[in-house]
């Protein structure tokens, strides 16, 4: 504090273990640097304000008479500090015992329960007994905005939430009010909250105060499986948690990408995950292979063999070269690649893509991370594919093969592909105007298969399985792999390694690049702006 | 109440009030409220600082403050509704409810306590016929329990508006009360001499 010399770094030792950390450093994250974390209740990394009030922090610094809060107090040279003192337990203790004064003893019905820091902490000091005779305040239940529920019994008042709206999203409207043991989190009376970030709040309490109300009561959390995924809400690709119980979406969560999202996301990629568990899908891969030429029949029902062998009979046996696709600006960049050597084979030049518009929504202190108003994920890998951005409803008149790659053709007509030579539909959805095709191969979502898409920068961002495909549903890549296989075009392959180790093979935006290489951070594109910005690294971004 | 003071006076008028008159309306509209929230802007470094002084000023006036008197002090002072509503509650000194025109408040810590202050208390209440805290029927009244009210050599105490009466005993308060009733705006024999 009082020497802020040129030095770089300081050197300290924590619990026994020598550490260096860069100058500014504070000791709850010079601790994390040899392993130990400290207990915190008000403390979060994305949060820039540190008001040291939940008093989890303290730690014990030699030479000190009094116990320091770590989430404040910069690492210095030659500092000695011990978190695990007896004097530092007992503190700890004694703030976790004040808490559970009036902490309802409700984990049976509460949705943080497994994840609630207080339960965790609790636990650890060990306090099975309480000292407290006297009856527990209770204050219910409130409403802080059209989705987000309070259970003010349970707030620990670390006011994490109200610094992350007042801080970091700069909208004051979330407050503490009252005080003392009255105190509890609202908004002006009448008004709710109102942000496009405010689901955020819920991810930083540290306990179960604050809950979405799509999500209450609906999965205990060791009952979910998680995926590490990529929100495909807009280009930004924020990094995500996907929540799943019984192959079904529960809830999503940001994951940390300095480069990308810091800690947050906004509202509507919550919603736009959460609702892609609805619709009915397209299961089993369809052919009309019925009458003669098989334009007559219709489409029916077979196996993958069936269905893969006589599509890429009917592609052999094509006349002229030419057509036209559709692609979805979602697709993966390994099915992105695959269709584009399958239209390369059919000689279809560009392929169309439309990208619906919506509000844009900023984060004032993480540039990076903003609601775009591109409402697709891989608009710029569909670009690396020869994709063109369109608008108005799709064209489907043209002869020769038409290919649709996870489309739902909104806008088309009676007579989409009614003309085309050849009409090969690949969708997760059956849509009317798919009617008129000859094979409807049925294909994976992204939450249900591994793959990559390329953000806005450029930046390519890997994201793992996180549900079951129904019926026979297959990942795209998969699916056209085989179909090129029959062809003569490469192997089939099985492994999204095998899918992205080709597509970086021949495609020049991906030279280089590495499923393993990218890991779950993303690395940018070659030539792409994040390249030239340098955002591979881990500069802390909102901090 | 046009007249022009020093600003750094503001604080030493306190508005000696034993009953206030009813007032409805935006508050810094008025010129008393154009005065003081001008005064109170130019005694601090920023508009934030002046929001305590604002919001007992509107008590003040008002007796109470209302979530539509915190949007109208928010506007004054470029915060949030939200933030406002924050401060109002931490302080329970401000008024979160409506309050009769004499507000009574009647100490029992330890020196009033030695000195009846609990018979004192209930026999506002029974005088004033209302419970703990609610504005009796006519508006007139609202008596609350108080915590120290710093004036133990004078046990029992009672605060009513901005005034101290003091020594009260259990016997002074119906005549205490019949005064009150008959008093106006700033009436100086608000009882209490006993």
């Amino acid at each position: 504090m009082a020497e802020n010399g040129a030095k770089a770094t300081v050197t300290l030792e924590i619990d026994g273990v020598e550490v260096t950390v860069p100058s500014g450093t504070r000791v709850i994250e010079a601790a994390e640097h040899v392993g130990v974390v400290v207990p915190r209740y008000c403390y979060h990394p994305g949060i820039p304000t540190r008001p040291a009030q939940c008093r989890m922090c303290l730690v014990e610094v030699e030479g000190r008479p009094k116990l320091e809060p770590s989430c404040t107090l910069q690492a210095a040279d030659d500092m000695v500090v011990n978190t695990a003192s007896d004097t530092a337990r007992t503190a700890r203790q004694s703030v976790i015992e004040f808490l559970l004064v009036n902490h309802p003893l409700d984990c049976p019905i509460c949705d943080a329960a497994g994840q609630c820091m207080l339960q965790d902490y609790a636990y650890v000091t060990n306090q099975l007994e309480s000292r407290v005779d006297e009856p527990k305040r209770i204050m219910g239940r409130d409403r802080i905005s059209d989705d987000i529920l309070y259970f003010a019994d349970r707030c620990v008042i670390c006011t994490r939430c109200v610094r992350f709206m007042r801080d970091v999203a700069e909208d004051d409207s979330l407050i503490v009010a009252q005080r003392g043991d009255k105190a509890y989190i609202d908004t002006f009376p009448g008004r709710e909250l109102d942000n496009p970030f405010q689901g955020n709040i819920v991810d930083v309490c540290p306990v179960g105060a604050l809950v979405h109300e799509d999500f209450v009561f609906k999965a205990r959390s060791w009952d979910m499986d998680a995926a590490a995924s990529v929100c495909p809400g807009c280009p930004t690709g924020c990094n995500v948690t996907i929540d799943t119980k019984e192959n079904q979406i529960v809830r999503v969560k940001p994951r940390h990408n300095a480069a990308v999202n810091s800690w947050w996301m906004c509202d509507y990629g919550r919603k736009h995950l959460v609702m892609t568990n609805r619709g009915v899908r397209a299961e089993l891969p369809l052919i009309r292979a019925g009458g003669g030429d098989g334009d007559g029949g219709e489409l029916r029902p077979v196996d993958w063999a069936t269905a893969l062998d006589w599509v890429a009979e009917k592609i052999g046996t094509l006349g002229a070269p030419g057509g036209s696709a559709v692609v979805s600006p979602d697709a993966s960049n390994e099915n992105l690649f695959y269709l584009r050597t399958l239209l390369d084979r059919l000689g279809v030049g560009d392929a169309d893509f439309r990208v619906p518009q919506g509000e844009t929504a900023e984060l004032p202190t993480v540039p990076t991370l903003k609601l775009r108003a591109d409402r697709a994920a891989n608009a710029i890998g569909a670009g690396f594919f020869g994709g063109r951005s369109v608008d108005g409803p799709p064209n489907g008149s043209a002869g020769g093969a038409l290919v649709v790659l996870d489309d739902e053709l909104e806008g088309a007509g009676e007579d989409f592909g009614a003309s085309a030579d050849f009409f090969l539909y690949l969708g997760t959805r059956l849509p009317g105007a798919a009617r008129n095709a000859d094979a409807v191969l049925p294909i994976a979502t992204f939450a249900e298969m591994d793959g990559t898409f390329t953000n806005f920068e450029g930046r390519v961002q890997r994201f793992h399985q996180a549900l079951r495909p129904p019926g026979l549903a297959r990942p795209a890549w998969m699916v056209l792999s085989r179909v090129l296989a029959r062809l003569g075009d490469g192997e089939a392959v099985d492994d999204v390694r095998g899918a992205f180790e080709r597509m970086a093979a021949q495609a020049p935006a991906f030279a280089g690049l590495t499923w393993d290489g990218i890991g779950l951070k993303g690395a940018p594109a070659a030539g792409s702006a994040a390249e030239a910005a340098g955002v591979a690294g881990s500069a802390e971004a909102g901090a | 109440m046009s007249r022009r003071i020093h600003p750094a006076v503001v604080p030493a008028q306190p508005f000696q009030l034993t009953a206030r008159e009813t007032f409805d309306g935006p508050i810094f509209e008025t010129e008393e409220g154009k005065h003081r929230l001008e005064a109170a802007l130019s005694r601090y470094p920023t508009k934030q600082a002046a929001l305590l002084p604002m919001l007992g000023f509107v008590q003040s006036v008002k007796g109470w403050i209302e979530p539509a008197d915190m949007v109208e002090v928010a506007e004054a002072l470029d915060l949030t509704p939200a933030y406002v509503h924050s401060i109002a509650t931490f302080y329970t000194m401000y008024n979160k409810h409506p309050v009769g025109r004499h507000f009574v408040q009647v100490c029992t810590n330890i020196s009033c306590h030695l000195n009846r202050a609990e018979e004192v208390l209930h026999r506002f209440l029974a005088e004033t016929g209302t419970r703990e805290g609610e504005v009796s029927a006519d508006g007139e009244f609202t008596v609350i329990e108080a915590e120290c009210l710093g004036a133990c050599g004078f046990a029992t105490v009672v605060q009513v508006n901005d005034r101290y009466l003091e020594d009260v005993t259990p016997d002074c308060v119906p005549e205490i009360v019949e005064n009150l009733r008959g008093t106006r705006n700033g009436g100086p024999d608000a009882g209490g001499d006993a």
